[in-house]
């Protein structure tokens, strides 16, 4: 075996991002580690002393991405604590803008992030070049996606009308109408944006490794937004009021993040989970993108994470259409929330795009927060990520290094660790 | 045909200088809606739409897509002084940021709009606002640095706002 160095930094504790070091020489592989360095975020500080009412615009600003589910994540949180029941056709006004986000996230990491790995280019922006067909295609879905956001959020990202107890504004029928016929002309160029990731996907490595999956799970439906936790090493499901029994937090030296294990050292969350314990619930078309990749069973190859993310985009927009269509059918009635608070504690979880996602609240009688806990899909991930570059690197360290470090910035992008999402600033030069 | 302008507020609110795009994007709309309250729309032949997109940078080439102009205001690190802000325009600056391109969640707004020129969907007119910050730590005040330049930060964009405008 040739002296191995590779090393990935990308320090800024401000903006962190992950780091990818693995030394390995002489026969042994002396270090494989996924570094995680960025600034502690505070969020669960920053809401105690905080109204029951604020603290929604809060948290939604965890993540520039994932926003909506964090605020469906805090006000089913709150609602938990609180007692409160919301209606039928707030419910499902929920899940709706809850898919615009997994839509949204799925398309931008298929198009943006993945496609230009299976295409060799560096990031999106030269695929203009090579791939305008392509490139529009994801621009359109994300488009679609986003207006999706404004109609049911009230804004493309960091939600407006999500209130503990309902909306603060309904969308009109019009405008639901005007989605579905929306809807409806996406599945066209879902069904080409799967026929060009067909044609590439044998250019995701290959790299199997036994995994526990860990998801939402609920009777005879592909969820993402109601349940229980389950696990592809449990036959049973652990109520949400029990997420710490699941999450086992701990501390790891190379982390500023912590970490998660369950039944074994690691487990994964996202759409890969979701697809392992719930695929048999999947919408047709879904079913129908699926069986077009080959994919069944239990899936331990990460980097098939896309592909099911693909699978997704599909199920997403077949049950919105049939959500909207019951939405219509029974018509959109005006809510006003009119909630009272009180003292209590309470769990909301819902799938965020990149896996299961806890919020946990306490709250005094007149609807203070008292204690927060918030434990995102990337933190459960890490140490996955860390198992996975134990396994693979091994099989892969007699190769080229340059290959060896794509084969690794793919395995983390096919992770999509959300971990620089509540920053952003510009850092210029003048020329 | 592109129209209209754009006033695209960036950041983060809860690291205190971070978000300052997003405070000035308020207080512009505020003012703007106050000043512009009871006039016809004939007083302001090109409509300016006021964006909070926190730090959702991908959602910028949706949000500029068909405008003549866009103006955006961030909280920019270009080795100066704390409070102080600069206005630029696109082949004036290039960007100091190394995206891994790990993760979605990598935001560089100099990136998205080098796509948006690219695809044809870039205004002919791009501003940008950066100004730089004492204090990005978690909090939601601003900095005194930015505090105290507040009010001569609304006056220099809205300044740039009417340019064109009236």
């Amino acid at each position: 075996m040739s002296k191995k160095s590779i090393n990935i930094q990308h320090v800024t504790r401000i903006e962190g991002h992950g780091n990818i070091v693995v030394n390995a020489g002489d026969g042994h592989i002396e270090k494989v580690e996924w570094q995680v360095p960025e600034a502690p975020r505070l969020f669960e500080a920053m809401i105690l002393g905080r109204s029951w009412e604020d603290l929604q615009t809060i948290v939604s600003r965890i993540c520039g991405i994932c926003s909506i589910s964090h605020s469906l994540a805090c006000i089913k949180g709150i609602e938990a604590a609180m007692d409160i029941v919301v209606s039928e056709q707030t419910d499902k006004l929920r899940l709706l803008a809850h898919y615009s986000e997994q839509l949204q996230s799925h398309v931008l990491h298929i198009g943006y992030l993945v496609a230009p790995d299976l295409l060799g280019a560096k990031s999106v922006v030269p695929l203009v070049e090579t791939h305008f067909d392509l490139v529009r295609l994801v621009i359109k879905l994300h488009r679609q996606a986003n207006a999706w956001s404004d109609l049911l959020a009230g804004r493309t990202t960091h939600p407006l009308t999500f209130k503990p107890g309902g909306f603060s504004k309904v969308p009109a029928e019009a405008s639901l109408r005007d989605l579905h016929a929306g809807l409806t002309n996406l599945i066209p160029d879902l069904k080409t944006l799967s026929s060009v990731l067909l044609s590439l996907a044998d250019k995701l490595p290959t790299f199997e490794r036994e995994t526990e999956y860990v998801a939402l799970r609920q009777a005879d439906t592909y969820t993402f937004y109601h349940g229980h936790i389950g696990s592809s090493d449990a036959t049973e499901t652990v109520p949400l009021n029990r997420f710490e029994t699941v999450v086992n937090e701990y501390i790891s030296p190379q982390s500023t993040a912590k970490w998660a294990r369950w039944h074994r050292e690691s487990y994964a969350v996202g759409a890969l989970a979701r697809f392992n314990l719930n695929s048999a619930y999947l919408s047709p078309l879904a079913q129908e993108v699926a069986h077009a990749f080959g994919l069944r069973g239990k899936l331990t190859n990460p980097y098939l994470n896309t592909i099911v993310q693909l699978v997704e985009c599909a199920h997403i927009v077949e049950t919105s259409l049939a959500l909207l269509d019951s939405l219509l059918t029974a018509g959109v009635q005006p809510e006003t929330p009119n909630v009272q608070p009180r003292a209590g504690e309470g769990v909301g979880c819902v799938e965020a795009p990149r896996g299961i996602l806890f919020h946990r609240y306490a709250f005094n009688a007149q609807g203070i927060c008292t204690a927060a806990n918030l434990v995102i899909p990337t933190n459960q991930n890490h140490g996955n990520i860390q198992k996975d570059f134990e396994t693979l690197i091994p099989q892969i360290i007699d190769r080229d290094e340059e290959e060896i470090k794509l084969w690794l910035e793919m395995l983390v992008r096919s992770y999509d660790p959300c971990v620089s999402c509540s920053t952003h600033y510009l850092n210029v030069e003048f020329v | 045909m592109k129209t209209g302008t754009v006033l695209i507020g960036l950041g983060n609110p809860l690291l205190r200088d971070e978000g300052i795009g997003v405070h000035l994007e308020r207080a512009l709309a505020a003012s703007h809606a106050k000043k512009t309250s009871g006039l016809g729309s004939s007083s302001y032949p090109q409509p300016v739409e006021f964006l909070d997109l926190g730090t959702a940078s991908f959602r910028v080439l949706h949000a500029i897509a068909g405008k003549a102009r866009a103006l955006f205001i961030d909280c920019a690190l270009m080795e100066e002084a704390p409070g102080t802000l600069r206005r630029f325009t696109l082949d004036e600056v290039r960007t100091r940021k190394s995206l891994p391109q790990l993760s979605l969640h990598e935001g560089d707004l100099l990136h998205t709009l080098d796509l948006a020129q690219k695809i044809e969907e870039c205004p002919p007119t791009v501003v940008i606002f950066g100004i730089q910050p004492e204090d990005i730590s978690p909090g939601e005040a601003l900095s005194p640095a930015l505090t105290a330049s507040f009010a001569e930060y609304v006056r220099a964009i809205e300044e740039e706002i009417n340019f064109r405008n009236q």
